[in-house]
C-alpha cells in the first residue's frame, strides 16, 4: 500500500494512540486537516458503505487507485465522460488532492465479499 | 498495549475498522476515558451519528433513544403512492445498530438537564453523556395554517412524517372516485425535503393516470418557484398533460384556511378549493425537544457551528439533520447523514483531545417522476469563515435537455441510493 500522508490509517492510529496514552506533548495548533474518511463518507449514501454497493450504483472497494483516482478527475472534465449523470456534478466539489485522498482510500479496503458483514473478522491485510 | 504500535498493526486495524468489526483489546484506561454520548432520535441523523461515532472509536458508550422500534422513511413514501413499492418496503430496523455496540433505548427523550449534562426519558431514568446529539427531525406548527391542527389531520392528511399518516392518505387516494381532484397545500421555505411535494404530486398523477384518469391534481403552493422546478414541469407536459396544475404564490396560490371537515382550503385571497383528496403539508420547525432544550432560535430551528454542527447555544451538543438550520444545505435524508458523519467525526476527536477534521457534506435528492424517469439534484458543501458554503461549481441540477435513457438511468440509481443509504444508515437491506 502507498504511503500518504492523508491515509486514514494515520488517522486510525492517532485515534488509538489519543484514546490508549496521555500524550507528553501537546499537537500543534494547526488548519484543519483533510481526513480521506470524512471525505469518503458521503460516497456511502451511493456507493454503499465503505464502497461496497448492495444497489445498481457501482461498487467502488478495493479498486486500483490510479484507476480510481483518474475516473475521479476526469469526471471533472468538460463534457463529461459519456454515461455520466451525476459524478460530474459531484467531483467539481473536490479538489484534485481530495480525489486522490479518496482513490487512496476506497482502493485500500477489500472488495466485498459474500460473506454477512458482521462475521466478517479482520478483515484488513 | 505499546504505543509503538507497527505500520502492520494499524493497517489491520484500519481494514478492521473500515469493516465496522474490529474486535478493539480491551483497555479499561482507555474505556473509561474514551467517553459517553447519547444521541436523540433513530432517524437518518441520529442512527447515522450512533453508528459513525461506533465505528471511529468502538469504546465510546452510544447510547440512541427513539421510540420506534421500526423506522418508516419519508424517502420513497411517494412511490407507495404511486403503487410502485409497499409500506413495509419503507421500514428499518435497530438490530444492526445492536449488534454494533449501540444501546437502543426505545423510549422518548422528554427533558435535556444542560448543567449536569444527562438525558431523562419518559419512563423516568437519566442517562449522563459527555457530548449529546439530537436529530429529532421536524414538528408541526400546529395552528400556524388556521383550521389545521392534530384533529384536522386525521381527515385532510400531512402524511410528511411516515406512519399512520402515510396509510391514511394511500387508503384517501384509493378511496377516491375518478374525476375527484387531488389538492395540496405546500408552505413556503424551509421545510423537509424541498422537491417532496412535486415528486408526491407526480407520483399520484402516475397512479391516477393508471387507475383514475378523468381525475386531477391542484397544487396550492405559498412559493413562486421550487427546487427542480423546469424539470419537473417538462416532465409533466410529457407524461402527464393537464393532470397537474400548479398554482403560485403570485397567482393566489396561498392557503391561509383549511376546513378539514368539507375537505375545503381558502387561499389568501379568499378563493375557496374543494378537494376529493386533500393532503396538507404543514408549516414546520425543529422537534420539539430541540426547542425544550433551549437549542432553537426565534425561527424555530437549531443554529449550529458550519464545521461540526455543534450548537451555537449549547455547548457540547450536536445537533443534526432537519432540526437545523444549515442554509445552503436542504432538510433531506442525504444531509442529515451526511452532517451526522461530520459531527460524529468531530465529537470522536473532541473526546480524544484532538481538533475536528476539516468537514465536507453533500446532498443528493433524487426525485422519481414515472417509474423510469428519474431526476436529481445534488450540491458539495463545507465550512467558509464560520459559514456553510456551497463549494463553487459544485453541484446543481440534472441537465434539462437528456435522452430517455438518461432519465431512466437516474431512476435507477435513486433506487441503488436508497438502497445504499438505508444499509449504512440502519444497516437494513432493502
Ligand atoms: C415525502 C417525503 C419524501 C422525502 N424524500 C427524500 C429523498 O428522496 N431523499 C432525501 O434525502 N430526503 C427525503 N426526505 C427528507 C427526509 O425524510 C428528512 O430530511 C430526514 O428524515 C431527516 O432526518 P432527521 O434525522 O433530521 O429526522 P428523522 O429522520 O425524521 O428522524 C427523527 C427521529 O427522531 C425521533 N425523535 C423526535 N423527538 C424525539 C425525542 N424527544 N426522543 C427520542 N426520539 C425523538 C423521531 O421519532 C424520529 O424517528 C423526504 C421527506 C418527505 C416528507
Ligand atoms: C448521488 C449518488 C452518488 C454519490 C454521492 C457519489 N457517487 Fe460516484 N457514482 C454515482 C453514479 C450514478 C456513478 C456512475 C456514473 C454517473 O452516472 O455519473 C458513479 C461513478 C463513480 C465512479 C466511477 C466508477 C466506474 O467504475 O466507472 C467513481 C470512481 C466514483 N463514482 C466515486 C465516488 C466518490 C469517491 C464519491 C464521494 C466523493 C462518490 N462517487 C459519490 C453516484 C454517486
Amino acid at each position: 500500500m502507498k504511503t500518504n500522508r492523508n491515509f486514514p490509517a494515520a488517522r486510525a492510529l492517532g485515534v488509538l494512540i489519543g484514546s490508549i496514552a496521555t500524550l507528553a506533548c501537546a499537537p500543534a495548533a494547526h488548519a484543519q486537516q483533510r481526513d480521506a474518511s470524512v471525505l469518503a463518507g458521503a460516497c456511502f449514501n451511493c456507493h454503499g458503505t465503505d464502497g461496497r454497493s448492495p444497489g445498481s450504483i457501482v461498487s467502488i472497494a478495493g479498486r486500483p487507485e490510479l484507476e480510481l483516482a483518474t475516473k475521479l478527475k476526469a469526471f471533472k472534465s468538460e463534457p463529461p465522460p459519456a454515461g455520466t449523470t451525476i459524478m460530474n456534478r459531484i467531483a467539481r466539489g473536490y479538489s484534485d488532492a481530495d480525489l486522490e485522498a479518496l482513490a487512496a482510500y476506497f482502493s485500500g479496503i477489500k472488495a466485498a465479499s459474500a460473506a454477512p458483514r458482521a462475521k466478517v473478522k479482520g478483515d484488513g491485510k | 498495549m505499546s504505543v509503538k504500535l507497527s505500520r502492520r498493526r494499524a493497517l489491520g486495524m484500519l481494514g478492521g475498522a473500515a469493516s465496522g468489526a474490529l474486535a478493539f483489546p480491551s483497555l479499561s484506561f482507555a474505556e473509561r476515558r474514551a467517553g459517553r454520548v447519547v444521541v436523540i432520535g433513530g432517524g437518518f441523523g441520529g442512527a447515522t451519528a450512533a453508528r459513525y461515532l461506533k465505528r471511529r472509536n468502538p469504546l465510546i458508550d452510544v447510547t440512541l433513544i427513539e421510540p420506534a422500534k421500526r423506522f418508516y422513511t419519508c424517502p420513497f413514501t411517494n412511490l407507495h403512492f404511486g403503487g410502485l413499492r409497499s409500506f413495509e418496503q419503507q421500514g428499518h430496523d435497530f438490530a444492526d445498530l445492536r449488534r454494533a455496540g449501540i444501546r437502543v433505548v426505545h423510549e422518548l427523550a422528554t427533558e435535556v438537564d444542560l448543567a449536569s449534562r444527562r438525558v431523562r426519558i419518559a419512563s423516568g431514568p437519566w442517562f449522563a453523556y459527555d457530548r449529546l446529539v439530537a436529530s429529532p427531525g421536524i414538528d408541526f406548527r400546529w395552528g400556524a395554517l388556521a383550521g389545521y391542527d392534530e384533529a384536522a389531520a386525521q381527515l385532510a392528511p400531512h402524511a410528511w412524517k411516515a406512519g399512520a399518516q402515510t396509510k391514511l392518505l394511500k387508503q384517501q387516494l384509493e378511496a377516491m372516485p375518478d374525476g375527484g381532484v387531488f389538492v395540496m397545500s405546500i408552505p413556503g421555505n424551509p421545510y423537509r425535503c424541498p422537491p417532496g411535494p412535486y415528486e408526491r404530486a407526480s407520483m399520484v398523477a402516475h397512479y391516477l393516470k393508471t387507475h383514475k384518469p378523468k381525475s386531477k391534481i391542484l397544487l396550492l403552493d405559498a412559493k413562486d418557484a421550487f427546487s427542480k422546478q423546469p424539470l419537473f414541469q417538462d416532465a409533466w407536459a410529457k407524461l402527464y398533460p393537464g393532470l397537474i396544475e400548479w398554482v403560485p404564490l403570485a397567482k393566489d396560490g396561498k392557503v391561509t384556511r383549511v376546513d378539514a371537515k368539507n375537505l375545503e382550503v381558502e387561499t389568501e385571497f379568499g378563493q375557496k378549493h374543494k378537494a376529493a383528496v386533500l393532503n396538507v403539508v404543514p408549516p414546520q420547525k425543529a422537534g420539539l425537544i430541540a426547542e425544550l432544550s433551549g437549542l432553537t432560535d426565534a425561527s424555530g430551528w437549531v443554529p449550529v457551528k458550519a464545521d461540526t454542527f455543534e450548537s451555537t447555544q449549547q455547548p457540547g451538543i450536536h445537533v443534526v439533520g432537519d432540526a437545523t438550520n444549515a442554509a445552503p444545505m436542504p432538510k433531506s435524508g442525504f444531509c442529515a447523514n451526511s452532517q451526522a458523519k461530520v459531527a460524529a467525526a468531530a465529537i470522536v476527536a473532541s473526546l480524544a483531545g484532538r481538533e475536528a477534521p476539516k468537514p465536507t457534506y453533500v446532498n443528493t435528492c433524487y426525485s422519481l417522476i414515472a417509474p423510469d424517469y428519474g431526476i436529481s439534484v445534488a450540491g458539495v458543501y463545507t465550512a467558509a469563515d464560520g459559514k456553510l458554503v456551497e463549494v463553487p461549481n459544485s453541484g446543481g441540477v440534472s441537465p434539462r435537455q437528456a435522452s430517455d435513457d438518461f432519465r431512466k438511468l437516474e431512476a435507477r440509481y435513486g433506487e441503488g441510493w436508497y438502497r445504499a443509504i438505508t444499509q449504512d444508515t440502519w444497516g437494513t437491506r432493502s
